[in-house]
């Protein structure tokens, strides 16, 4: 009888643990989604040999109604330097099995790069998740198909294996090429980067400690960079690599600039909307404001550095219109006050800082006295308590006319019953 | 009426009602100021949020710092009155006797002296907080005003006395605050709770405590005296158009002061032409119609290497196409 009822609980439990296993087993990574979507063996490679047998001819074309023209030549040399390397073309383009192809009367290419759009999610599902509220994905939801998907920013035939920094994040030797990439849209904003101090050090000197793009902007989330969320939140951005001693120790730069902004008031007002407002959009500046957003230069570029009091000067008028030759100095320009920089500000500090502890400290030396003196009279009174009663008020009846002013003895005496 | 329970009439209810003006004023400009002044800390933010956000806070504190200085000016008034149409003895100002009288207190406290110094009308320790009181409101409403007009300030002065103004300002803030309260808070409510500034009214003992000397020139009768009346009035015919003169040139100020500029409260916005993105879409930017004999323009071989790079030199006018269709309506066309 028992043993029959055991088994009905043993099958679902087993199917829960199954479940919670293979679930473990890609939460902790040993089933890679893009790897179990590779069908075939890496050491033999896809059998493309038909597909290529057209289409690694040159000069391959598809012409659409819209006349705009599709080159469709896949050239194995670059198809086998890239990430997908390993993949059959039937993989993606899963209609086609055969020749002739199947007939595609899509008007326009975007069209028929749209047929491809969900495609990647099948290997990539984490990307996937990930750009669904970018600023990209929602502009398609709004409509504009232009809007940049998958293949518009990594082409599927020829894009290499992204290298990767320890954090996972694209390594710097990526930076140049990720730059490339959105410029192909954002041009004017990349002609900008290209000039900044930033740009110069990913595409002149190689430099790794430099962001590229994603690394303000995330790689696949890209937020809006017009929101409240975003502008409020950004010192703390620009804080994660120029309060890093490791990285600016390296080029002489101060870590302080985050904590001085803060302690102004700009980044005293910036900081508290964003704990308490995020979304209320604040026109005090941000780090961009005053040092670009994309064409960032060095503080001491003899053009544009804001070093220059003149500079410093125009930009402080972008607010404040109003503003004179002596006005910029009014900012601390991220300096802690010492004797050399910005004295003045360090010497009120510092007369403060002896005239506090002085000016408190003799007033409660002096309120510590009179407190000694208040103890010292209750205790002196205790224990001859009924013997001074009656000592002082014989005095004052017998002694003191109503309108004749109290003698100092007898005060004396009132002060020490108290 | 026995000596001892006779009660000495010490502050009018104007003088009073001034006080509490300054109570509140103060309080409020010492509250909200340091909590712009340690801004990082829980406790301030948690009060700034009470208040209605970082900018309420600042809106408060400038209204109870307009108020703080009318107060000033009311008692710059009445003080003047006092001293030249009243000519009443000036009180308050400071003298050798008040540092013999503290030295005389901190004897007697400490068991050096059998008896208290017998202190005037205004004693010494009443002495410190009125000068403490009259240095902070110089300073503040200096320094307050090269806070509120920054621009203004640096057309005239280097652009380092603003930075400095906020120090001094908030130093001289958490000077101000601690010494009411260990000064004036331990003199008049812990040591013993004085009334005066409620009721009006100080006890015979209160008087022979702390203004003997004062409780002196009553029984004298030469407390409070002021001038004949007839003196009063011809010179009060003198000092009320002064009074008004006066009293319309500091509410000038303080209307000009609060009124100054513009653009340390309210900034301009960043213009947002100047950093919008620049987008260059390399693919449907179609510029004209083509016409059917431009099938012939065409360009062959557009794909040196660029895999799947279009060749947009040609295509149809399909940019209403694009904009329009709804994504759903394209799908099931495609």
């Amino acid at each position: 009888m028992s043993k029959p009822r055991n088994n009905y609980w043993l099958a679902p439990v087993l199917v829960i643990a199954g479940v919670v296993l293979v679930g473990m087993a890609f939460l902790l990574g040993f089933v890679n989604p893009v790897e179990a979507a590779i069908q075939l063996p890496p050491e033999q490679g896809p059998d493309n040999t038909d597909c290529l047998s057209c289409h690694q001819n040159p000069d391959q074309t598809m012409l659409f109604p819209s006349r705009e023209e599709l080159s469709i030549t896949i050239l194995p040399a670059i198809y086998g330097g890239s990430a997908h390397k390993n993949l059959a073309c039937q993989s993606c383009h899963t209609d086609i099995s055969g020749y002739p192809h199947p007939e595609n009367n899509v008007e326009l290419y975007r069209y028929y790069a749209l047929q491809y759009q969900d495609t990647c999610k099948n290997c990539h599902p984490n990307q996937y998740v990930e750009i669904q509220d970018s600023v990209h994905s929602n502009l398609f939801e709004q409509g504009n198909l232009n809007a940049p998907i998958c293949s518009d920013c990594h082409d599927p035939h020829s894009q290499p294996v992204t290298a990767k920094d320890a954090e996972g994040k694209p390594a710097y030797t990526e930076h140049a090429a990720i730059a490339n990439t959105c410029g192909d849209c954002h041009s004017g904003i990349y002609n900008q980067y290209r000039q900044s101090v930033h740009g110069e050090g990913v595409f002149v000197n190689k430099n790794p400690d430099v962001p590229s793009c994603t690394d303000c902007h995330g790689v696949h989330t890209i937020v809006d960079p017009t929101t409240a969320q975003f502008r409020l939140s950004s010192p703390n951005m620009c804080g994660d690599c120029h309060t890093d001693e490791t990285i600016m120790g390296k080029y002489g730069l101060s870590t302080d600039v985050l904590s001085t902004y803060v302690a102004d008031f700009h980044g005293t007002t910036v900081t508290l909307f964003q704990k308490q407002e995020p979304d209320q959009m604040v026109n005090m500046p941000v780090c961009y404001d005053c040092h670009g957003i994309h064409d960032i230069r060095r503080s001491d570029d003899p053009e544009y550095g804001l070093q220059i009091q003149d500079n410093l000067l125009v930009t402080c008028q972008k607010c404040h219109p109003d503003a004179t030759a002596n006005f910029p100095a009014s900012w601390l320009s991220h300096y802690i006050p010492s004797k050399e920089k910005y004295p003045l500000v360090y010497y009120v500090e510092l007369v403060y800082k002896i005239l506090i502890p002085t000016v408190l400290g003799a007033m409660v030396l002096y309120v510590l006295t009179d407190i000694y003196r208040k103890v010292m009279n209750r205790r002196k009174v205790k224990p001859a308590l009924v013997a001074e009663v009656v000592q002082q008020s014989q005095p004052q009846e017998a002694q003191v006319p109503p309108d004749v002013p109290e003698t100092p003895e007898t005060t004396e005496e009132k002060a020490k019953e108290e | 009426m026995a000596h001892a329970e006779k009660q000495y009439h010490r502050f009018s209810v104007a003088q009073r009602i001034e006080h509490l003006v300054l109570i509140l004023s103060f309080s409020t400009l010492g509250l909200t100021g340091l909590i712009q002044k340690y801004a990082q800390s829980g406790i301030s933010q948690a009060l700034i949020q009470f208040l209605g956000g970082i900018e309420s806070t600042r809106i408060i504190h400038r209204v109870a710092a307009v108020i703080f200085v009318l107060g000033a000016v009311y008692h710059f008034i009445v003080v003047g009155y006092k001293l030249f149409v009243e000519r009443r003895k000036a009180t308050m100002l400071p003298g050798i006797k008040d540092v013999k009288d503290g030295i005389g207190m901190i004897g007697y406290n400490v068991g050096l002296r059998k008896d208290r110094p017998r202190m005037g009308r205004y004693n010494f320790t009443e002495k410190v907080e009125y000068w403490a009181m009259m240095w902070g409101l110089v300073l503040m409403g200096l320094t307050g005003f090269m806070l509120w007009n920054p621009i203004a300030t640096t057309n005239i002065l280097p652009g380092q006395f603003i930075p400095a103004a906020k120090v001094a300002h908030g130093m001289e803030a958490v000077l101000a605050v601690l010494a009411i309260l260990i000064w004036h808070f331990y003199n008049v409510h812990i040591k013993k709770w004085n009334w005066s500034m409620i009721k009006g009214k100080l006890s015979h003992e209160e008087m022979e405590e702390e203004h003997a000397g004062e409780l002196d020139e009553i029984e004298r009768g030469e407390a409070g005296r002021i001038a004949p009346l007839a003196d009063i009035r011809k010179r009060r015919n003198i000092f009320i158009p002064l009074a008004v003169v006066f009293a319309l040139v500091c509410l000038f100020a303080i209307y000009q002061f609060v009124t100054y500029e513009e653009t340390a409260l309210t900034t301009i916005a960043p213009s947002a032409s100047e950093d919008a993105p620049v987008f260059s879409v390399p693919t449907a930017v179609p510029e004209a119609l083509p016409s059917s004999e431009s099938n012939g323009n065409v360009q062959p071989g557009f794909h040196d290497g660029d895999i799947g790079k279009v060749n947009p030199g040609n295509f149809r006018d399909d940019l209403s196409l694009l904009a329009i269709a709804p994504l759903g309506e394209l799908m099931t066309r495609v």
